[in-house]
């Protein structure tokens, strides 16, 4: 059956948590199946869709075909994690307000590639925010929505005073 | 115009008269109510404004569970052995070894379910694992639960299946000719499965009448649904037995007879439930094969079972747009009016029914609008191939012959020197007609949304004008809000919503429909708070549990806003006059000058006189009893007198309109699409910015299927691309600017005037695409998808043989 | 979901260790650095490895630098085989010392797998074809194929050798830039050119031992210096690639030019690779007989090299795509590459 479970220490929404999985486990299978972090989601199988997309240290990530046993050492940053005591992260509200969702299943992935997207571009153009959506799919809306939820994120971020950081 | 009584050539009545038939039920069908355009109060305080949606905060942090999300304990993962072969008999299957395995708690071959359904009920050909034979590469064989998927997929590994096999027929024209291979012994037709000739008025007496006629061969190939979510399903049975299935299914009411027909047990024993749903778009409205694995393996295992498809197995389960090969021919008099239409269409099915019988009718029925068509024949012909079924995607049925149409229209415009959009102006139906096949149209803004996207693509000033390569093309389209054809008959209502009211002032609404992501739940959200005068945020919707909400027929066919919105604003309407009656009382004053709005109920005439909804609410309920209502909406009689008029009626048609500008490399033959502008009139527009969400996906979804999307199987009968790399869909770098744009032509009967806007707006987009191309360099291409390929074929043709026909805008050809 | 199969995970924390486990394990081992190629055909069971080795610690591995003036490289761009692709398409010594590295590394896959993906990575990419990049059901039912666990090739009847076409954008580039891959065993380290390591076998077309690790690309320093009519030479290259969307896909054709040209944008010499066709990136020959003493865009130039190209370019059905229309658009990616070149500059 299942081979030895390693015990990981992933450190996810800013929280170290030890989880037992076996070393072929992705990032994926631990975050939704040991984690309970259900809000990653599963498309493709293999890195064709993007809906498993996290952030590892800031940076967009195919969870689905990264191993979890790889992600030791890495921030790792989920839906879930952009939720903070705060509230909602600021894409989270453009993208309800601009009826960005419709099934809902790409968005988390398309939100944190959006979030990583700009996080270092906090007033990306369209074009560099189609450029950096690129690798994530999505069926329902055709993009255009999607699109003005980011750009109103960035008029957002503008208007509370954050230049660009480039 | 009454349609002549159509010759039908297969007169395919029902193989078994539904038992439905001969109960006492039947001439009380539920009546249609109709509650018209208007606000329920003085204006609309809901309906109309661009309200966020229900569930998108739940969407946008993670928390929406959606079918795989759930983990029961002691929960079992299933895994399906899949047929290696295209064509095969099953000689034996011997599942020992897999049983025998540390880990594995239930196997199950096709001989423990051998019932067949199918979501039509005549053609049920379908069973949940085969049975005797395998038709596809990729058809369910057994399944297995075991502890892991690890697990059960080994176990498949040492189930052996001894196979005969059979000659594989992958090409729909020699499988209508082949009359030694047949892929479902038994039916009568050989490998036809349906077959409709329907003719309205005289199509030769038309052709002879008309100055200009063309007719050309059309080809549209399959493509796939392609959902983010594939196919998934969780059951459990419990020590109460009660079976219950979370499934990723768009009929979850069909999927409830399904079980208890298959399964043999009943229907009252079974609970099936919904979840969130990741995308559908007709792909989950068949019962599939994972249904049944997961309730019969939890029956027998007695512990939950889950099955998720891999996104191979999504497109196997497939169900995707049917490839049609299509001939048509269709005239035109000088003054640009349109006199007939015939067509030849050729379906290639796959290998089970799903809803051919459908498809064959909708591949001529929903052609006669919004262009006058007072001639019309159609022969329609569905085979069956050993490749994987097809059956409804978004614009079922109707999507290849509109592109074949589309096209037509625009030679003939051209061969007439009418500007295409000034062609479809003079053939415009107008609304409160009867089209030539029988359907009832009501309202009708098609001229509008003609207006409207000739306005913002600049059409006047542009078509033509932008320069060897770039080019403009419109085309129009209409679409069913519902359709009065259930999928078993039966006089019950085909909507139904429930409405809970509580002392706290909160409404609770029991909805049968699916939410696939279009937004069903907000819809109805928005419409009782309306009705009530109250914040949406005061509306909570439970939907599609079977324990739990009323019975509707699932979200296909566009129905859900139309039907179960006029069933919610019975039920609300219901409460609303409770309320008013009450307050009224109480108040001394006639319920006429009670007014809802704004979470409070006050009185009209004297404004300073008013109470809080919830206050009100208490005494209602004081009045009265405990409060709650049922609300449900059955379509009129509608469609044709004639075998098949039904399929295709329904109670209102939606209306598009598609101007689309392409640019063309003509070294290459790549085809940008910079823009493309849609009109649709969708009746009353409950949320726009929902309808601007199905616009625009629709239309996303469209432009896809031209030059993107290829579901096909290689010459071993393997299917080609299954996967999300290989089948190309869009990407955000891909994708046109869309431009959505609304028409409000109110509907009589829908819900505030409201119809559908889920599938219309996808039909017009493909056939704008082609004649676009036309404008911007001459060649007409009929044969999707349009590879860079077909295009510099095409161009190389045209330069060795310029069409002697004039040139569309004055540039050389 | 498809699952992996399992496999041992080891992370080491240096090159040393690395080689040490390569030594250890050999052909038991694969090699995980990005993991959007590796990853992918685990899934699909193209390998069945028992210990799996991830590069993500090896952080000596990563980073651009120019090869200082005593080095025997001097000048040249120095690539840890760890550096992402996004790295590579953005870094501004790539930008500016090899433009058409940064074109190539642009046109991998998507956004995300370029954060993920590394030039050793891309460079060491495994073939694909229509025939292997799929499931293990699906190959199953196929009765495999010459590349894994079969002994038939569904692209060539009766093939004998695996034709799975090499799909790597930046390989095409680096073969024509000349660039230079450094592999180090735990016995020491050797240098190889790219135009000299792969083979022509899809089955595996790289010269790489199972002990050996790819841990450098040297890109050489842009050729300088007077050209015989007195403008400055330098080294231009470009890059073009068919894929159907703008996006993700692999290359359908895949097409480097790299050249020396004057100020005057005149051509002294040109190397042209095509790729995405076989197993091997393929060097046009005769190309700077045809470009040499003609303005870069010269109309005439640009079609005789296309055509050139065209003549000797036979696409398979090992990829998806009409295999006419590939070879007839070879031209309009040659020109496409030509037109893409941009010089290399000092800064």
């Amino acid at each position: 059956m299942s081979p030895d479970l390693n015990v990981l220490v992933l450190h996810v929404n800013g929280a170290d948590l030890s989880v037992a999985a076996p070393p072929h486990w992705t990032l994926l299978e631990v975050l939704r199946y040991r984690l309970g972090l259900t809000g990653s989601k599963q498309g493709c199988d293999k890195g064709d869709c993007g809906a498993c997309t996290v952030m590892l240290d800031g940076k967009a990530r195919l969870s689905c075909i990264t191993l979890a046993a790889d992600a030791v050492g890495h921030e790792v940053t989920t839906i879930e994690g952009l939720v903070t005591k705060d509230g909602l992260d600021d894409l989270q509200k453009t993208f309800d307000e601009c009826g960005a969702l419709q099934c809902g299943f790409c968005q988390p992935g398309m939100i944190l590639a959006s979030r990583a997207c700009l996080d270092r571009k906090p007033d990306a153009t369209r074009d560099e925010i189609k450029e950096a959506l690129a690798s994530n799919l999505c069926r329902c809306t055709g993009y255009t929505k999607i699109f003005e939820a980011v750009e109103r994120a960035t008029r957002r971020g503008k208007a509370a005073g954050l230049g660009s950081r480039a | 115009m009454n349609p002549r009584t159509p010759k039908d050539a297969k007169a395919p009545p029902p193989a078994k008269a539904p038992a439905d038939r001969n109960d006492p039920l039947q001439h009380v069908r539920s009546p249609n109510r109709i509650f018209g355009p208007e606000p329920p109060g003085e204006r609309f305080e809901v309906i109309g404004k661009r309200l966020r949606k229900v569930d998108a905060a739940a969407k946008a942090t993670g928390e929406a569970v959606y079918t795989d999300d759930i983990a029961l304990p002691g929960m079992l993962h299933g895994k399906t052995l899949r047929s290696p072969y295209a064509h095969a008999r099953i000689r034996k299957i011997d599942t020992s070894k897999a049983e025998a395995l540390e880990g594995v708690h239930g196997v199950v071959t096709g001989a423990e379910m051998p019932t067949r359904f199918g979501v039509i009920p005549w053609t049920p050909d379908e069973t949940a694992l085969a049975v005797d034979k395998v038709r596809f590469i990729g058809d369910p064989v057994a399944a297995v639960a075991a502890v892991d998927e690890e697990t059960a997929l080994r176990a498949l590994d040492l189930i052996e299946v001894e196979y005969e096999l059979l000659p594989a027929l992958l090409d729909p024209a020699e499988a209508l000719r082949r009359k030694d291979v047949t892929i479902h012994e038994g039916n009568k037709h050989g490998n036809i499965t349906k077959e409709v000739t329907l003719e309205f008025g005289d199509v030769e007496k038309a052709f002879a009448a008309s100055d200009f006629l063309v007719e050309d061969d059309y080809e549209f190939h399959g493509t796939a649904h392609a959902p983010i979510e594939t196919h998934v399903a969780v059951a459990r049975y419990g020590s109460d037995d009660v079976l219950t299935l979370w499934s990723a299914t768009q009929i979850p009411h069909y999927v409830h007879r399904a079980l208890a027909a298959v399964l043999g047990i009943p229907a009252p024993r079974i609970r099936v439930i919904q979840p969130n749903l990741g995308g559908a778009f007709g792909g989950k409205s068949d019962p599939f094969s994972l249904e049944f694995c997961a309730c019969k393996l939890a029956m027998k295992t007695r512990r939950p079972v889950k099955f998720l498809y891999t996104r191979e197995e999504e497109f196997y389960a497939h169900r995707g747009r049917h490839p049609m090969r299509m001939h048509f021919k269709s005239g035109l008099t000088r003054d640009g009016k349109l006199t007939g239409v015939q067509s030849e269409i050729l379906i290639d099915g796959g290998a089970y029914s799903s809803f051919g019988l459908v498809t064959t009718y909708y591949s001529g029925q929903l052609l006669t609008g919004p262009h006058t068509m007072p001639n019309y024949k159609f022969h329609s012909t569905r085979v069956f191939t050993n490749k994987p079924p097809c059956g409804p995607k978004r614009g079922h049925g109707s999507v290849q012959p509109r592109f074949a149409l589309e096209i037509q229209l625009d030679r003939l415009a051209v061969l007439a020197g009418i500007d295409p959009i000034e062609v479809r102006r003079r053939n415009f139906q107008g609304s409160n007609t009867t089209t030539v096949n029988g359907q009832r149209i009501t309202s009708n803004g098609f001229d509008q949304c003609l207006d409207q996207v000739e306005a913002a693509s600049r059409w006047k000033t542009r078509r033509g004008k932008l320069g060897r390569g770039r080019g403009l093309g419109c085309a129009g389209s209409m679409y069913i809000s519902g359709t009065n054809y259930c999928v078993y008959p039966n006089d019950m209502p085909q909507a139904g919503v429930q409405i809970k009211v509580d002392r706290s002032g909160l409404v609770t609404v029991f909805s049968g429909a699916s939410d696939i992501g279009q937004g069903s739940n907000s819809v109805v959200a928005y419409i009782v708070a309306e009705e009530l005068g109250m914040s949406v945020d005061d509306v909570r919707v439970v939907a599609a549990d079977s324990d739990l909400c009323p019975v509707d027929l699932g979200a296909y066919s566009s129905r859900i806003t139309f039907m179960v919105g006029n069933a919610a604003i019975h039920a609300a309407r219901k409460i609303r006059d409770q309320v008013k009656e009450a307050v009224a009382r109480a108040w001394g004053i006639e319920p006429q000058r009670v007014a809802l709005a704004g979470g409070y109920v006050f009185d009209l005439d004297d404004r300073a006189k008013s109470l809080p909804t919830a206050q009100a609410f208490a005494l209602t309920e004081a009045r009265y009893e405990t409060l709650g209502s049922t609300g449900s909406y059955n379509t009129p009689n509608l469609g044709g007198d004639y075998r098949g008029g039904t399929i295709g009626a329904s109670p209102a048609y939606s209306f598009t309109a598609c101007v689309a500008e392409v640019a063309v490399d003509e070294e290459t033959g790549e085809i940008q699409v910079p823009h493309v502008w849609t009109s649709h009139d969708c009746g009353r527009a409950l949320n726009p910015i929902l309808v601007e969400g199905q616009i625009e996906g629709s239309a996303y979804m469209g432009f896809g299927e031209v030059f993107l999307e290829d579901h096909d199987v290689n010459r071993m009968g393997l299917h080609a691309r299954p996967n999300l790399l290989d089948y190309t869909i869009p990407t955000s770098l891909d994708c046109p600017e869309f431009h959505a744009s609304i028409v409000e032509s109110l509907d009589p009967e829908g819900p505030y005037g409201a119809k559908e806007a889920g599938e219309g707006p996808l039909h017009p987009t493909i056939p704008a695409i082609a004649n676009a191309i036309f404008d911007a360099c001459g060649i007409w291409l009929t044969k999707l998808p349009f590879t860079p390929a077909k295009v510099l074929a095409a161009l190389a043709a045209a330069r060795a043989n310029p069409p002697p026909r004039p040139s569309p805008n004055g540039k050389a050809h | 979901m498809l699952r992996l199969q399992p496999f041992e995970f080891v992370k080491p924390k240096s090159v040393d260790e690395t080689l040490a486990l390569l030594g250890k394990h050999g052909r038991a081992a694969k090699l995980l650095a990005g993991g959007t190629d590796v990853m992918p055909n685990l899934k699909h069971g193209l390998y069945e490895p028992e210990v799996v080795i991830a590069l993500s610690d090896l952080g000596e591995l990563r980073g651009v630098r120019l090869a200082p003036e005593d080095a025997r490289d001097s000048g040249a761009l120095e690539i840890g085989a760890l550096t992402t692709l996004e790295t590579v398409e953005s870094h501004p010594l790539v930008v500016a010392r090899a433009p058409g590295l940064a074109q190539a590394a642009h046109a991998v896959a998507g956004p995300t797998q370029r954060t993920m993906g590394t030039l050793g990575g891309n460079v060491c990419l495994d073939t694909r074809c229509v025939y292997i990049n799929q499931t293990h059901f699906w190959r199953k039912s196929l009765g495999y194929c010459l590349k894994k666990d079969g002994t038939l090739c569904h692209v060539i009847e009766g093939g004998r050798t695996c034709v799975a076409a090499a799909s790597n954008d930046t390989a095409t580039m680096l073969c024509a830039l000349d660039a230079k891959l450094v592999i180090r065993r735990s016995a020491g380290t050797r240098d190889v050119a790219i135009r000299d390591f792969y083979k022509a076998d899809g089955v595996f077309n790289q010269r790489l031992e199972p002990d050996e690790l790819l841990t450098k690309i040297v890109v050489p320093a842009p050729k300088r210096g007077a050209a015989p009519n007195g403008g400055a030479l330098t080294t231009w290259s470009g890059y073009a690639k068919l894929r159907p969307r703008a996006t993700i896909d692999f290359p359908r054709l895949s097409v480097a030019i790299a050249f020396e040209a004057d100020a005057g944008e005149i051509v002294r010499d040109a190397t042209l690779f095509v790729s995405a066709i076989a197993a091997v990136p393929r060097r046009i020959a005769g190309i700077a007989e045809l470009a040499r003493g003609k303005r870069r865009d010269d109309p005439e130039m640009v079609s005789a090299v296309g055509a050139l190209a065209q003549k000797v370019t036979h696409p398979l059905t090992n990829i998806d795509g009409d295999t006419d229309y590939r070879r007839a658009v070879v031209p309009v990616f040659v020109k496409r590459a030509l037109l893409a070149a941009r010089p290399a500059s000092a800064s």
